[in-house]
């Protein structure tokens, strides 16, 4: 086991090496390079050219990507155009509303997924399981950004029954020491405040988790499927357990499995859907914050963004491919 | 007659069956593959004939401006845009769009895929490891994402949009067929068309990638329900096509989203178009994807 976990540490480097190679790649051939992104089309031939000294820019390109690397794996990410603040302490400021929309929106997915896969299945070819598979292929065809319009047409523009946007009502005031506002509520006490975020945390999230439950839901259903057909559940049963131990011992614990895997690789669709969400909320997170970057062309913010998702994606898979291990010991890792 | 013979006899009689007549016949008996060919029969028909169908020209100014645009009525069946054009119009205009980033999109990236999965998966070795640590860097970035990039870096000319897209196909693409064409290069036929000295080039096109395409059919059917979606959500973001008089579908909502309250309707047009042109792809993706192999059919 620690061997395996070893050697995916060690295939990442490659990864990771490539990545920071195509992202350095990708802002030296943005149009006007980043002097021009940093002093505005009108720039003076000066001033470019003491900005591109400044910023090394006159290097061989080779060591522009060696300092570039190195600056990168000790987490600085440049900075800011319009704030003219480090990216990675906005980065650090915007990431936490991302993580608890992102977390929130999972745990409706799985929470409401699996037993609906599940269900389905011990259903199989019932009206439910219909009803479902039908649901999840309209629900998966639906664009996250258009789903969270029309929730919020309906339960903020006509009924009035959440907030619309943003993550805390504005007269109301709350610490926010970790970032994350519902802990950030619960540390205060303040159950007004709690209450308060939950109802702005509602709408994103359920438009945020309603395409990964549906392949949630899908998957759980076709591994159920499977599981209930291998001897071990037929022996189980025969040898007189309960139908509840059965389900959870038995079934659920071994079609988990690609359930997880799923999980995993819905990570990246959650922080697409993440920037888009943010946008029809008005959710002050690391999206938003992407897009106002692509607005403004403040190029160190998008490529900030880009980096630190796609760490986050190969950050999840590792752990998921790892979690395997523990899931299923069947598994052996050489 | 000998038993030899009798058996010979019985064998004759049996129709070899293939993979695509097997999954042919199990299309035909899916209601959820008539629904998706139904709905993308639509869309088709509703892009190619536009100017035949639609009442009015995509930019054509049927009414006044207004700043509370107009809702459905008897005369313009979806309502008019703040510019007093014809919604309806527009949307059969737009699936004109829709159609084409889709085909173009997904037509670039599954070319530049297969080519290189090929690559990978037929010359093996060194080329196959080069390939595929590109391909793993590329699915990190979220597909999503990677087009917001290269957008940002080509421009947003129609072309570039639709390349972009097609770009974030690629990976997945070229690994589908890597690993069906190591799948199939141990198969008995390929060792068999081998053994009586079938040349690299024609096992590799006439005989591993015909066997190999199966699933790659099935991605790329569902890769045009994720086209139609990412550009609308380029279009969304502020990254669509620049020309603002497109009647892209994207667009459409995006103008409008900011304005609910008073523009509900051109929202919900736009994006029902949407919705329906990706579950016709995605109804027919999964069907054929349950044709083929029929083990996935639970």
């Amino acid at each position: 086991m620690l061997r395996y976990v070893a050697k995916r540490l060690l295939l990442l480097v490659p990864v990771l090496i490539g990545l920071s190679f195509l992202v350095f790649i990708f802002v030296r051939s943005l149009p006007g390079g980043p002097a021009i992104a940093l002093l505005g089309e009108r720039a003076t031939e000066e001033s470019v050219q003491a900005i591109e000294r400044q910023l090394g820019l006159d290097q061989p390109l080779p060591v522009q990507y060696l300092r570039y690397a190195r600056n990168l794996a000790g987490g600085n990410l440049g900075s800011s155009v319009l704030t003219r603040q480090p990216v990675s302490t906005e980065l650090r400021q915007k990431f936490p509303a991302t993580m608890e929309l992102a977390i929130a929106a999972m745990l409706f997915a799985i929470g409401a997924g699996v037993p609906l896969g599940f269900v389905a299945a011990k259903r199989y070819q019932g009206v439910l399981d219909n009803a479902s598979l039908v649901a999840s292929l309209i629900g998966i065809s639906f664009p996250v950004f258009f789903l969270a319009l029309i929730m919020k047409y309906v339960f903020a523009v006509r009924l009035g029954w959440l907030p619309s946007i943003g993550r805390l009502d504005v007269t109301r005031s709350l610490a926010h020491p970790t970032g994350f506002y519902l802990l950030d509520a619960v540390l205060a006490r303040d159950w007004d405040a709690f209450v308060d975020v939950l109802a702005h945390l509602l709408m994103p999230a359920i438009a945020l988790g309603t395409i990964p439950l549906a392949i949630i839901a899908r998957i759980t259903r076709a591994a159920t499927l499977d599981v209930l057909s291998e001897d071990y559940v037929r022996t189980a049963r025969a040898k007189g357990l309960s139908g509840g131990v059965v389900n959870r011992r038995h079934v659920l614990r071994n079609a988990l499995l690609p359930v997880v895997t799923v999980i995993g690789l819905q990570t990246g669709l959650l922080l697409t859907g993440a920037v888009l969400t943010e946008t029809v909320f008005a959710w002050p997170g690391v999206g938003t914050w992407m897009l106002n970057a692509i607005r403004n062309r403040d190029y160190a913010v998008l490529q900030g963004g880009i980096v630190f998702f796609a760490f986050i994606v190969v950050l999840v898979n590792l752990v998921v491919d790892l979690s395997y291990a523990l899931l299923n010991p069947r598994i052996r890792y050489r | 007659m000998s038993v030899a013979q009798a058996e010979a006899k019985e064998l004759e009689v049996e129709q070899p069956s293939g993979l695509w007549s097997d999954a042919w016949r199990r299309l035909r008996r899916n209601p959820a593959a008539w629904a998706g060919a139904g709905l993308l029969a639509v869309f088709i028909v509703v892009a190619i004939a536009a100017p035949l169908i639609a009442p009015y020209g995509p930019q054509e100014r049927v009414g006044d401006l207004a700043s509370v645009p107009p809702g459905p009525s008897r005369e313009y069946l979806f309502g008019l845009d703040e510019q007093g054009r014809d919604l309806l119009s527009r949307i059969i205009y737009g699936a004109r769009l829709s159609l084409i980033v889709g085909v173009v999109s997904v037509g670039i990236g599954l070319s530049l895929g297969l080519v290189l999965g090929a690559l990978a998966g037929y010359l093996g070795g060194r080329v196959d490891s080069i390939i595929m640590r590109l391909m793993d860097i590329m699915l990190s970035i979220p597909g999503f994402l990677l087009a917001i990039g290269l957008v940002t870096l080509l421009g947003r000319g129609l072309f570039q949009i639709m390349f972009a897209i097609g770009i974030t196909t690629v990976p997945v693409f070229a690994r589908l067929l890597r690993g069906s064409i190591l799948a199939q290069r141990e198969a008995d036929y390929v060792l068999a068309a081998r053994s009586v000295g079938t040349p690299g080039h024609r096992l590799l096109l006439v005989h591993i990638l015909p066997n190999a395409l199966a699933p790659v059919i099935v991605q790329a059917t569902l890769a045009m329900a994720t086209a139609i979606i990412d550009v609308a959500g380029l279009s969304f973001v502020g990254l669509g096509p620049n020309d603002p008089g497109l009647p892209e579908w994207g667009a459409i909502l995006a103008q409008n989203a900011a304005r609910l309250q008073n523009a509900a309707h051109m929202v919900f047009f736009a994006g029902f178009a949407i919705v329906f042109s990706v579950l016709a792809f995605n109804l027919l993706g999964d069907a054929l994807r349950e044709s083929i192999d029929p083990k996935m059919r639970t």
